[in-house]
C-alpha cells in the first residue's frame, strides 16, 4: 500500500517551504478572486429562484417538448417550469426507484406507467380539471396499463421502426418492409457494419419476438431463447447498439438501416435534408408489427404542485400546443383536435400515423417482474458479450 | 549510447504526440460550423454562443463549484486531522479506513453510498448527498498529503514546543500548521480538482435534477453531440491550464529542493 | 495522560467516526444488501415480510449458475491487465528520457504529461470519439492500407480496440509519475559499474535499470489496473456491441434493470477481485525491494 501512496503524492511531498507569505500572496489571491466570483454566481442564483416561486417540475424525455409551448405555458401560469430529462423509461424508473422526487409531472410510457400505479408512486387526477380530455383519440383512452385513465393522460406516441438511406436499400435490392433485414444474416451480409439496433433490452427483445411471430409481451423462456439466438446470430453484421446517436450517423450516412424510434427517424430525416446530403431517410413500421410507445402525463406523489401539473396536462390537450410537438419532432399525436394544426406531410406519414391495418399490429409493452427482469437482464448479458 | 538516447527522443515524441492531439482535435473541432460536427465545414463562435445561453450548463457549472468547495473545504479539515492522527499517533485502522476509498474502483464508493443514502439515511439524492461522496474520497489525499509532509519533517521542533509549555492547540497553530501549510493548501487544491473533475461517483450519487458538469457533458456525449461539447471541454481544458500552471509555479520554487 | 489522550480523540475522532459512518457502513449496507431480494418495483423488498426474514444468498447462486458472468470477470482482467501492459510500454521510455534530461526541463516534461490529465477524462475519452470516428483521418488511413491488401474496411470507433485506446489514454499518467520517482532515484554510477564490468547496453538496461525500477513499475501498475477494473464509462462510450466488463454490469443493475441485490453482489465480487490484485502488487513489489 505504501507504494500505491508514494506514487500519488510523489510530486506533492517534495521538499520545505521557502518562505510561507510567498504561498499566502501567490495562492489566496487567486482564491480570492475566485471567491468573490462564487459569491456573485451565487447570488444570482439566489434572485434567480426567489423571482420564480411558481415552479413546474417536470421530468422528461429529452427534447420532447417545443420551446415555444413551454414559453406559452409560462406566459399563462405566470410561472416557470422546471425541466429535468431521462433518456430512457428504466433510467427514470431506476432514478425514482433511487428515492428521486420532487417533480410535479412525468412523461413515461405505458409499462413505465404501469409499474409506477402499482408501486403507489402517483397521484389520482382530478378529470374536472381537464376539460379538453375530450380531446383525446379514445383508441388512446383506457388502455390496459392505466384502465379509466386513473392517473394518465396521453400525450404523445412513437413507434420502434426501422429508419433506412433510401438510396442504398434501393441499391442492395433490400426490402424495407421486415425486421428480416435487420435480423436475417442473408441481408445483413450486404449491410456488414452499416445496421444499428437500440440499446435497450425490451425494445430489441420485442423486435426479434415480432420477428419470430411470438407477442412482444410473450414471457415464455423458450421463446425469450429463440430471440436471443436469433439476435445472437444477427450481431456479428450490426455496427453497434446505441441510443441515439443512430440519428446523427444515419444523417451522415455511415449508417444505412437503424433499428430506433420514429421520431428519432423524423429527425434524422429532417437533418439530412437541411444538411443537404446526397441521399434521403426513410422509415417504415415492419410488416410482423411493431412496439407502439404511448407516453403519458402522470402526477408523482411527491410534486407540490398538483395545481400548475393540471393545468399543463389540460393546455397539452388543446390541439395547437399538442400539435407543436408533432411538428417539432415528428411523434404520433393522440389527439383528435392537433390534427388540423399539424403539417400536412406529417400527417400524411403512415409510420407517424399508422393506418388501421397497421395500427392492429402494434403493441404496447407491459411491464415486468422482478424475477423476469434479472431472467432477461441475464440473456441481455449473454447477447452483449457473445 | 547516443542511439539510445535518439530512440528514447522519438518514443517520448510520440507519447506527446499521442497526449495532445485528441485535446487538439477537441478544440479545432468546437469552431466547426456543422452541428453534426463530423467533417470541417468552417470556422465559427456560434457553439460558445450556445454555450454561455445554455442555462442547464451554467445551472452544472455552479453546482460543480459549490460542490467541491464544499468537499474541499471539510475534507481538507478531516484529512489533515487524519494525516496528523496518523503520524502522531502510529494508528492502525485511521490509515486503512482514509485510504482505502482512493484505492478502490470508483464505481464501488458510488454504489455502495447510493444503497447506503436510500437504505439506510433515506436522503433525496441530491447536493447534499453528492456532497459526502465527494468528501469521502478526498479525505484519503488530503491525508496522504499531510501524513508525507510530516514525515518529512523532525520531530524535535514539536518536542521542543511541547517542552516549552505549549498546549496541543499552541503546537499546531504556532508550529505544526505554519509547517506543513503547503501540504495543506495542495491537498485543498487536489480535493478541489478531484471534486469538480469526478464522474463516476456523482453519477451514482446524484439524483434527478442535480447535474454537475461532468454529468452534462456525459448526457450530450450520449444523446446528442454537437460541437457544443467541445466549446464547453475547450473552456474547461483553458481553466484546469490556469489553475495547473499557478499549481507548477508554486511547485517549482515553493516545494522545491528535494528531500 | 488523560489530555494527551483527550487531544488524541480530539485529533484521530473527527475522521475515524466519519469515514466508518460514509465508507464502512454503506460496505456492510452493500454486504447485506446482497443477500436480500429485489423490491417489484425497484430498490430492496422489505426485510422483513411475511413473517420470516427475507434474506437469501440466491444472487451469489444466480452468479455461479451462469458462466456468463465470469467470462465478464476474466475478460474484465484481460483488458485491465493489457491496458496495464500498454501503460508500461508507453511510459517507460518516456519516464527513462525524463531522468536524462538536464534537471531544468524535467519539471516540465512532467508537466506537460500531466497537463492532458487535468481536462475531465470524459473530455479525453470524447477526443478519441472523434479521432476513432468513421469520418477520421486514422480511420480513412488505416482503412486505405486495410483496403490496400484486400480487406474489408474496419470501423476503429465502437470497436474492443477504441475501448482499449482509451482506457490507456486515460490512465498513461499514474503510471509515468511513478516510473518517473522511481527512476530519478537510481544512481548513474551503477550503469557506469556495470559498463566496466563489460555489460553491453541492453544488459546493463535489463540487469540494471530495469530491476531496479520494479517497485515502480508495480506501483504504476497497482494504479492503472485497479481503476480500470471497474471503469464503465470508457466502454460504455468508445465501446461496440460486444463491449462490456463489469463496471457496465454493475452500473446495468442500478441504473437499469432495478436489481439492486445483484448490483451488490457483482460490487463485492469485484472487491474481492481487487483486493487481490493490490495484495499481489504489494507482495510482488515488497519482494522485489528485497532482492535491490
Amino acid at each position: 500500500m505504501k507504494n500505491l501512496l508514494s506514487a500519488k503524492d510523489a510530486k506533492k511531498r517534495e521538499g520545505k517551504p521557502k518562505n510561507t507569505f510567498w504561498l499566502l500572496k501567490n495562492f489566496f489571491a487567486p482564491l480570492r478572486v475566485l471567491r468573490g466570483q462564487m459569491i456573485l454566481t451565487f447570488l444570482a442564483c439566489l434572485a434567480l429562484s426567489a423571482q420564480a416561486r411558481d415552479e413546474l417540475h417536470l421530468y422528461n424525455w429529452n427534447n420532447y417538448i417545443s420551446d415555444a409551448t413551454v414559453a406559452r405555458f409560462e406566459a399563462t401560469c405566470r410561472c416557470k417550469v422546471v425541466q429535468d430529462y431521462y433518456s430512457d423509461n428504466e433510467e427514470m424508473l431506476a432514478k425514482l426507484a433511487a428515492g428521486a422526487t420532487g417533480h410535479d409531472l412525468i412523461v413515461p410510457t405505458g409499462d413505465a406507467v404501469e409499474s409506477l400505479i402499482k408501486s403507489g408512486q402517483l397521484r389520482p387526477l382530478e378529470k374536472t380539471k381537464l376539460p379538453h380530455l375530450k380531446n383525446v383519440d379514445p383508441a388512446y383512452l383506457d388502455t390496459a396499463f392505466d384502465p379509466g385513465n386513473r392517473y394518465s393522460v396521453p400525450y404523445a406516441y412513437t413507434i420502434t421502426l426501422i429508419g433506412y438511406n433510401v438510396g442504398k436499400m434501393r441499391e442492395l435490392k433490400l426490402p424495407t418492409d421486415t425486421w428480416a433485414v435487420i435480423f436475417e444474416p442473408g441481408y445483413l451480409k450486404k449491410l456488414k457494419g452499416r445496421v444499428t439496433v437500440l440499446d435497450s433490452q425490451r425494445e430489441l427483445m420485442a423486435a426479434a419476438l415480432k420477428y419470430l411471430g411470438y407477442s412482444a409481451n410473450d414471457t415464455d423462456e423458450a421463446h425469450w431463447r429463440r430471440a436471443r439466438d436469433l439476435i445472437i446470430r444477427a450481431k456479428p453484421y450490426w455496427a453497434a447498439f446505441n441510443a441515439s446517436s443512430y440519428i446523427k450517423e444515419l444523417t451522415v450516412g455511415n449508417i444505412w438501416l437503424a433499428h430506433g424510434y420514429s421520431n428519432d427517424m423524423f429527425q434524422a430525416q429532417q437533418d439530412a435534408r437541411l444538411a443537404g446530403r446526397p441521399f434521403t431517410i426513410a422509415y417504415a413500421t415492419p410488416k410482423e408489427g411493431a412496439v407502439l410507445a404511448l407516453d403519458s402525463m402522470v402526477l408523482h406523489q411527491s410534486g407540490p404542485r398538483p395545481d400548475l401539473a393540471h393545468r399543463f396536462i389540460d393546455f397539452m390537450l388543446e390541439g395547437k400546443n399538442s400539435a407543436e410537438l408533432t411538428n417539432l419532432i415528428g411523434s404520433g399525436n393522440p389527439n383528435r383536435d392537433a390534427l388540423q394544426y399539424i403539417e400536412p406531410a406529417i400527417a400524411a406519414n403512415q409510420a407517424v400515423f399508422p393506418p388501421p391495418a397497421v395500427q392492429r399490429r402494434l403493441e404496447m409493452l407491459k411491464d415486468l417482474d422482478r424475477n423476469q427482469r434479472r431472467v432477461l437482464s441475464r440473456m441481455w448479458t449473454e447477447i452483449k458479450v457473445h | 549510447m547516443r542511439e539510445a538516447r535518439t530512440g528514447l527522443w522519438a518514443a517520448a515524441l510520440l507519447v506527446y504526440l499521442f497526449l495532445y492531439l485528441p485535446l487538439a482535435v477537441v478544440v479545432v473541432y468546437s469552431f466547426n460550423d456543422s452541428r453534426l460536427n463530423a467533417e470541417w465545414v468552417g470556422f465559427t463562435w456560434r457553439w460558445y454562443r450556445v454555450l454561455l445561453a445554455d442555462e442547464g450548463m451554467l445551472h452544472a457549472a455552479v453546482n460543480s463549484i459549490l460542490i467541491a468547495l464544499g468537499a474541499s473545504l471539510v475534507a481538507t479539515v478531516l484529512g489533515t486531522m487524519a494525516g496528523l492522527a496518523i503520524h502522531r499517533y502510529h494508528l492502525r485502522v485511521l490509515p486503512i479506513l482514509v485510504i482505502t476509498p482512493v484505492a478502490m474502483p470508483e464505481i464501488l464508493l458510488g454504489v455502495s453510498l447510493l444503497l447506503f443514502f436510500i437504505q439506510v439515511l433515506h436522503l433525496t439524492l441530491g447536493l447534499v448527498s453528492v456532497l459526502i461522496a465527494h468528501i469521502t474520497f478526498c479525505v484519503g489525499f488530503v491525508a496522504i498529503v499531510v501524513r508525507a509532509r510530516l514525515a518529512g519533517m523532525d520531530e524535535s521542533i514539536f518536542e521542543a514546543a511541547r517542552d516549552l509549555g505549549a498546549t496541543p492547540w499552541q503546537v499546531f497553530r504556532r508550529v505544526t500548521l505554519p509547517l506543513i501549510l503547503p501540504a495543506v493548501i495542495a491537498g485543498a487544491l487536489m480535493s478541489f480538482t478531484l471534486s469538480i473533475d469526478d464522474f463516476v461517483i456523482t453519477f451514482f450519487t446524484a439524483g434527478v435534477g442535480v447535474s454537475t458538469l461532468p454529468l452534462q457533458i456525459y448526457s450530450m456525449i450520449k444523446i446528442a453531440v454537437t460541437p457544443e461539447v467541445n466549446a464547453v471541454s475547450t473552456l474547461l481544458m483553458l481553466l484546469t491550464l490556469a489553475m495547473i500552471l499557478l499549481a507548477a509555479r508554486f511547485d517549482r520554487t515553493v516545494l522545491r529542493g528535494r528531500g | 495522560m488523560t489530555r494527551e489522550r483527550l487531544t488524541r480523540w480530539l485529533v484521530a475522532g473527527p475522521p475515524f467516526v466519519f469515514m466508518v459512518v460514509f465508507f464502512v457502513l454503506p460496505a456492510l449496507i452493500m454486504v447485506a444488501a446482497s443477500f436480500r431480494i429485489p423490491g417489484e418495483h425497484g430498490g430492496l423488498a422489505p426485510l422483513h415480510e411475511h413473517g420470516a426474514w427475507q434474506l437469501t444468498p440466491e444472487t451469489y447462486a444466480f452468479f455461479f449458475s451462469d458462466f456468463i458472468y465470469t467470462e465478464i470477470f476474466l475478460k474484465s482482467f484481460l483488458v485491465a491487465a493489457l491496458t496495464t501492459f500498454l501503460c508500461i510500454l508507453m511510459a517507460y521510455p518516456l519516464a527513462l528520457l525524463i531522468t536524462r534530461v538536464p534537471k531544468r526541463f524535467r519539471d516540465v516534461m512532467i508537466l506537460l504529461v500531466v497537463l492532458p490529465f487535468a481536462s475531465n477524462f470524459l473530455i479525453r475519452v470524447y477526443a478519441w470519439m472523434i479521432i476513432l470516428g468513421p469520418q477520421g483521418a486514422l480511420s480513412a488511413a488505416v482503412n486505405r492500407v486495410a483496403g490496400a491488401f484486400g480487406l474489408e474496411p474496419v470501423a476503429l470507433l465502437f470497436s474492443p480496440v477504441a475501448v482499449v485506446v482509451g482506457m490507456v489514454y486515460v490512465h498513461l499518467p499514474f503510471m509515468v509519475l511513478p516510473l518517473y520517482t522511481n527512476l530519478e532515484k537510481h544512481d548513474p554510477l551503477l550503469l557506469d559499474a556495470a559498463q566496466d564490468l563489460g555489460a553491453n547496453a541492453w544488459q546493463r538496461f535489463w540487469r540494471v535499470t530495469w530491476s531496479l525500477s520494479l517497485p515502480g513499475v508495480y506501483a504504476g501498475s497497482a494504479l492503472v489496473f485497479i481503476p480500470v477494473l471497474g471503469m464503465f464509462a470508457v466502454p460504455d462510450i468508445l465501446g461496440g456491441t460486444g463491449d462490456i466488463l463489469i463496471g457496465n454490469l454493475i452500473k446495468e443493475q442500478f441504473l437499469g434493470t432495478r436489481d439492486w441485490p445483484f448490483g451488490s453482489t457483482l460490487s463485492i465480487m469485484l472487491t474481492l477481485m481487487v483486493l487481490a490484485s493490490a495484495a499481489l502488487a504489494m507482495r510482488l513489489a515488497r519482494r522485489s525491494l528485497a532482492h535491490a
